[in-house]
């Protein structure tokens, strides 16, 4: 099952995520070559394999992009013949990753300190609202909350309007910093032969999003909530065009770029106050007001491709069908199509980054059934044979 | 800390890794303040004005950027022109010693800069080549620019929101995009996995050219978007909310309420004292509750109104009720939960002064972050072959 020359060829990854920040981790590890081996039960599947009224969704989800890759068995860990095999596995493995509520992951007797005596050198990740430690170490959350404690919520939105929910970004942001945490970890290993307990909150994620303004807080100022004008450039923004809900966005960083605005634009402005960038910045309002009356009777998409040639940031706001449609992303293999059994062809995301050396980067294998695995891993990796698995399965240790 | 301010990174996880940075964008300048908390050496090449990044707002009232300094904490400064023969020289003198070299230079300027893969590959075996651009370095759109603006929109995100109550309270206004540099922010991350990736391969394979773009992060870290338009649903901010739950006013401020599971239901029923209309035996039903949605959050609203936000989310939170209250960066630098995970250590910025600094947003128990240190001043130390 080793994908011979990515960069991670040979990593394995015991995955007790679930939902969506801790699975997004372990995703893109597999889709930088680690083998990735879900475990779950059917006592508690993972929520894709679940209806989720929320989204609409009726029945189990055919196609999970944070899945994907990943190997799939059984395991009850509520019966202790199911923890002992999970710290076998543990035991062959490089990495364990969860993200229970704080406190789960020991009541089953698969904490850090436990995994270390069955591996030595384990490098555990445990993803989670707040952490591991501290007075709200408990507290349940889902995206939209991560970014209300941390901050990012209260700085996002209209600067007349209520703070602005967060939604899967915040998750998968949480499971990418995860990521990286725990490959510098795995770097770290190789240094020193030592294990490593990496223990990431979402909240914090969501803080570290907000950096810049937390240093400004830190000096005893107040942070301004800036909604889509940016405080060194002007025009800065999202404004209409002649299509209906078809946005421009754009930012004009000097006035080089003004000037090439201007040009292409086919506009001539003799406002004296739009001459420099500080007169700009300080009549936003109203540049912003002209601005929007020039773009307003203009093609988006003709006048970003126009702008970017005269070297001027503009992008239309896309749409995930501009998104599925765009030759770059295609080429890039940022979107890739997919199928497999019953599966028709869809789109998903590919390779998080392209290598020059290290190939088989990237989507091998779609949503894995439940257990579909278990002969690779019970059979091949732990040596159960066929008659030791059939008991477990009627005692709903593997179930 | 040692005597000189810098900080000890002996034990870190990447202790022992030397980075070289050449950064004028917000996502290569996080991929390097990643890899600098955890320990790595990594050494800024500024031309000589200094990063464009130290003019960026936010700025604090002498002039300092707040980004530049939460970007460069812990780094080193050296100046380094590559436009120059001699600065060329350096740089290749820089990348002999270095196991990443981080670089947003445009496509159009490497061969010039002697930055261009290829020769950098040949020259550098063993070197991660770490490139960090707004669309990448391959691709028919290579050459573009883009702000962050433009690439939370050219990654998806940007088009969905704002969602819920925002939304609904304005909905004709123009998509907003989230604070400050968020997309930025996972290119760089993005760019970090990809460095340690690369790194981690290199015994086996050698080093590389990694190829990051900002606008692959943020539709990465947006891909349930594109996994529901394979579903057959096209999202967009107006239907991206959630049936009921959100964002609610308090008498003290905004919270945020979710609830995805039953027992959660159930929970907040209690929380709300068990209201009349919540006993209708209909609303035990998850798709019931959907349907009713905008009711639910009627009534939730007017609860909310009179009650304030910390004791809802106490209360809330002992029921197992998702919820959490809008913070202001003040209440997080000062929280309780952060102060006992120590997420801000103090670090002095070039104009001496001391800020409270967000470390990082992970934890490594066994050899834990230390945070802190300077913001390095431009050239501070030195040229390279000075």
């Amino acid at each position: 099952m080793t994908i011979s020359s990515a960069p991670l060829a040979g990593i394995r990854i015991a995955d007790f995520t679930i939902h969506a920040a801790g699975p997004f981790c372990t995703h893109l590890l597999s889709q930088l070559g680690a083998e990735c081996i879900k475990i779950e039960s059917s006592t508690r599947p993972d929520a894709f394999r679940k209806p989720h009224a929320v989204y609409g969704r009726m029945t189990a989800a055919t196609f999970d992009q944070v899945s994907a890759n990943k190997l799939s068995i059984r395991l009850n860990l509520k019966k202790p013949e199911a923890i002992a095999l999970a710290k076998r596995l543990v035991s062959i493995s490089d990495i364990a990753a969860e993200s229970f509520r704080p406190g789960v992951i020991k009541r089953l007797g698969l904490d850090f300190d436990a995994l270390r005596e069955v591996k030595r050198d384990i490098v555990m990740l445990s993803l989670s609202s707040c952490g591991q430690t501290g007075p709200d170490s408990s507290f349940a959350g889902y995206a939209p909350l991560f970014g209300a404690w941390g901050g990012l919520g209260a700085m996002s939105g209209y600067s007349d309007g209520p703070p602005v929910e967060m939604r899967h970004v915040m998750d998968h942001s949480a499971g990418l910093h995860a990521a990286l945490a725990t490959l510098a970890a795995l770097n770290q290993r190789r240094r020193t032969g030592q294990a490593q307990y990496v223990d990431l909150a979402a909240r914090e994620v969501a803080s570290a999003m907000i950096g810049d303004a937390l240093v400004v807080a830190s000096q005893g100022l107040a942070p301004e909530r800036p909604g889509n004008a940016d405080p060194g450039m002007a025009p800065h923004g999202v404004y209409a065009s002649a299509q209906p809900d078809r946005w421009l966005t754009l930012a004009v960083r000097n006035d080089a770029e003004w000037a090439a605005l201007l040009q292409v634009l086919g506009v001539s402005d003799d406002d004296p106050r739009f001459r420099s960038m500080q007169g700009r910045i300080q009549h936003r309002a109203a540049l912003d007001a002209q601005v929007q009356t020039w773009l307003a009777t203009r093609d988006a998409d003709q006048t970003a491709e126009q702008l970017q040639r005269a070297g001027v940031c503009a992008h239309v706001s896309w749409n995930m069908e501009d998104i599925a449609s765009d030759p770059h992303l295609r080429e890039r293999e940022t979107v890739v199509p997919v199928s497999g059994p019953g599966i028709p062809e869809r789109l998903a995301v590919g390779a998080p980054a392209k290598f020059s050396h290290t190939q088989d980067v990237g989507i091998r294998r779609l949503t894995p059934a439940l257990g579909q695995d278990e002969d690779y891993v019970f059979g091949e990796l732990l040596q159960l044979s066929s008659t030791q698995r059939r008991d477990l399965e009627a005692r709903e240790v593997i179930c | 800390m040692q005597i000189d301010g810098s900080v000890n990174t002996g034990n870190l996880p990447l202790a022992g890794c030397r980075v070289i940075e050449r950064s004028r964008s917000v996502a290569a300048a996080y991929a390097g303040r990643l890899l600098a908390v955890m320990g790595a050496e990594v050494t800024m090449l500024e031309p000589p004005g200094g990063s464009p990044l130290r003019q960026t707002a936010p700025l604090l009232p002498d002039g300092e950027s707040a980004l530049f300094a939460y970007l460069s904490v812990g780094k080193r400064s050296q100046v380094c022109d590559p436009s120059t023969e001699a600065g060329r020289k350096e740089l290749a003198s820089a990348l002999e010693q270095a196991d990443i070299f981080i670089d947003d230079t445009p496509v159009k300027d490497r061969a010039s800069f002697g930055v261009d893969p290829a020769s950098l590959g040949d020259r550098h075996p063993n070197l991660v080549h770490l490139s960090v651009l707004p669309f990448g370095s391959v691709g028919p759109k290579a050459h573009w620019e883009g702000e962050e603006v433009n690439l939370i929109h050219a990654g998806g995100e940007g088009f969905l929101l704002p969602n819920g109550l925002t939304h609904e309270l304005f909905p004709d206004r123009p998509p907003l995009k989230i604070y400050g540099y968020f997309g930025s922010f996972q290119g760089g991350a993005m760019a970090a996995l990809g460095a340690m990736a690369a790194w981690w391969a290199v015994p086996a394979s050698g080093g590389q050219y990694v190829d990051i773009a900002v606008q692959d992060a943020v539709l990465a870290v947006g891909c349930f978007a594109l996994q529901r338009l394979g579903d057959g649903s096209l999202e967009h901010r107006s239907t991206r909310s959630f049936r009921y739950g959100g964002v609610f006013e308090t008498r003290t401020g905004y919270i945020e309420l979710l609830t995805l599971e039953d027992r959660q239901w159930a929970s907040l029923v209690e929380l709300l004292g068990q209201p009349d209309w919540s006993q209708d035996p209909a609303l035990k039903d998850p798709l019931e509750r959907s349907r009713r949605g905008a009711e639910i959050n009627q009534h939730i609203r007017e609860w909310m109104a009179q009650n304030e936000a910390d004791d809802v989310v106490q209360r809330a939170q002992k029921l197992g009720v998702p919820v959490g209250k809008y913070r202001q960066p003040e209440e997080v630098i000062n929280g309780e939960q952060e102060r006992a995970r120590k997420l801000f250590a103090p670090a002095t910025l070039c104009n001496g002064a001391t800020a409270q600094m967000l470390v990082a947003p992970f934890q490594f128990h066994v050899t834990p972050l230390q945070g802190g240190g300077k913001v390095p001043a431009i050239g501070e130390h030195g040229g390279i072959l000075s």
